[in-house]
């Protein structure tokens, strides 16, 4: 293992690891793939008409530029894991709360019928 | 200097979760970054929340308290008055995101090699990306607001002569709004639309500012001096957080 600071300087406040670069070409890639994600996602918008399975597409491919954002260009997938964890199993909370509030959303349109 | 080395070594060797060293191999200040970073994601939650329940509580009848469609009102390019151009711009805007993030993993790498006249050159880069934005969204808003928009109302409820007229036009097309075409929808349209890209380019801003920041401390050489070049990782994680609430501002406010 490696540090920037000099040997004896460690504490938990001014612990800095040493960070490698892993070169360029993940990063050309990513780009290239979010790139090509969206101009899909620009063509699917002209091509199928509006419904749910397009919506599903547009999320699905939107979580995946997601993954690619996080993961290559904010460096998670070099991280530790548990760093990522602490990170990532929050969200999927969030994922539960959207979810459950979109049927909430449908059953007030509903009582608003009423 | 023995004592030096005892020290490195008992480091080492201590158990991940023994203290004195981060369980974690990351700096406090990216940790803390990172920690920041989730606790945002939990603001932009909210609000994607609230914009989901408003939105599903507006969907199917009568055609007057539908969600008005995104396609009819973000069909504006610059320089191209009158034309149906749904998705174009806001589109351009993403490219120009994307496009600033590349650049800003590039001076981040760049620092990993400690070349700063790199790490100059792609924040640069990457202030100017986020300006262009926030020039697109400052056009954006404009015409929005132009054609009505307000926090407390809502005048893009399309009627059924309306829903008609818009889906025969294609893309591309010359396309004007008729008299009897709109009518008030639900209220939270704008104002949902104002608060959440207002917040992400309040976001964008601030991405700026530290960027710009980050760059001057780069020119006068105070990293240079530190032996690393860390800050740029962490102004990285932040702005690349920026690009990735836009892809879900860009999935749910126009694509959806």
């Amino acid at each position: 293992m490696e540090f920037y600071n000099k040997p004896g300087e460690y504490d938990a406040i001014n612990y800095i690891p040493h960070t490698e670069s892993h070169g360029t070409k993940e990063l050309w890639k990513t780009f290239w793939l979010l790139l090509g994600i969206t101009l899909f996602d620009f063509m699917i918008y002209f091509v199928m008409p509006a419904s749910g399975f397009r919506n599903f597409i547009f999320i699905f491919f939107g979580l995946v530029k997601a993954y690619f954002i996080v993961g290559a260009f904010m460096h998670l997938k070099h991280e530790k894991m548990t760093l990522a964890l602490i990170i990532l199993v929050p969200t999927i909370f969030i994922c539960g709360l959207i979810i459950g509030l979109l049927y909430e959303g449908s059953a007030l349109e509903v009582m608003k019928s009423m | 200097m023995a004592n030096h080395t005892t020290t490195e070594a008992s480091f080492e060797n201590q158990p991940t979760w023994a203290g004195g060293r981060s369980p974690f191999n990351v700096s406090y200040g990216k940790l803390m970054m990172w920690i920041f970073l989730l606790s945002d994601a939990f603001t932009f939650s909210s609000l994607l929340v609230q914009y989901g329940t408003q939105r599903f509580s507006n969907v199917v009848t009568p055609i007057t308290t539908k969600w008005p469609d995104p396609a009819s009102i973000f069909n504006h390019f610059p320089g191209m008055h009158g034309f149906h151009l749904p998705l174009l711009f806001v589109s351009v805007m993403t490219f120009i995101l994307i496009l600033s993030s590349v650049t800003m993993v590039l001076a981040v790498e760049a620092g990993h090699r400690n070349s700063k006249k790199e790490v100059e050159k792609f924040m640069i880069y990457t202030i100017l990306g986020g300006l262009a934005f926030l020039s697109c969204q400052a056009w954006e808003w404009y015409t929005f607001i132009h054609e009505g928009a307000r926090l407390d109302g809502n005048t893009f409820g399309i009627t059924k002569q309306g829903y008609d007229h818009l889906h025969k036009v294609s893309f591309g097309s010359h396309f004007e709004w008729e008299v009897g075409d709109r009518t008030f929808g639900p209220v939270p349209f704008a104002a949902l639309f104002f608060i959440v890209t207002g917040f992400h380019g309040f976001h964008v801003f601030s991405g700026v500012v530290i960027n710009v920041v980050v760059y001057i401390m780069t020119v006068r050489g105070v990293f240079e001096r530190r032996g690393h070049y860390e800050m740029i990782e962490k102004a990285g994680l932040y702005w690349h957080f920026v690009d990735l609430v836009w892809v879900f501002v860009f999935t749910f406010f126009y694509l959806i």
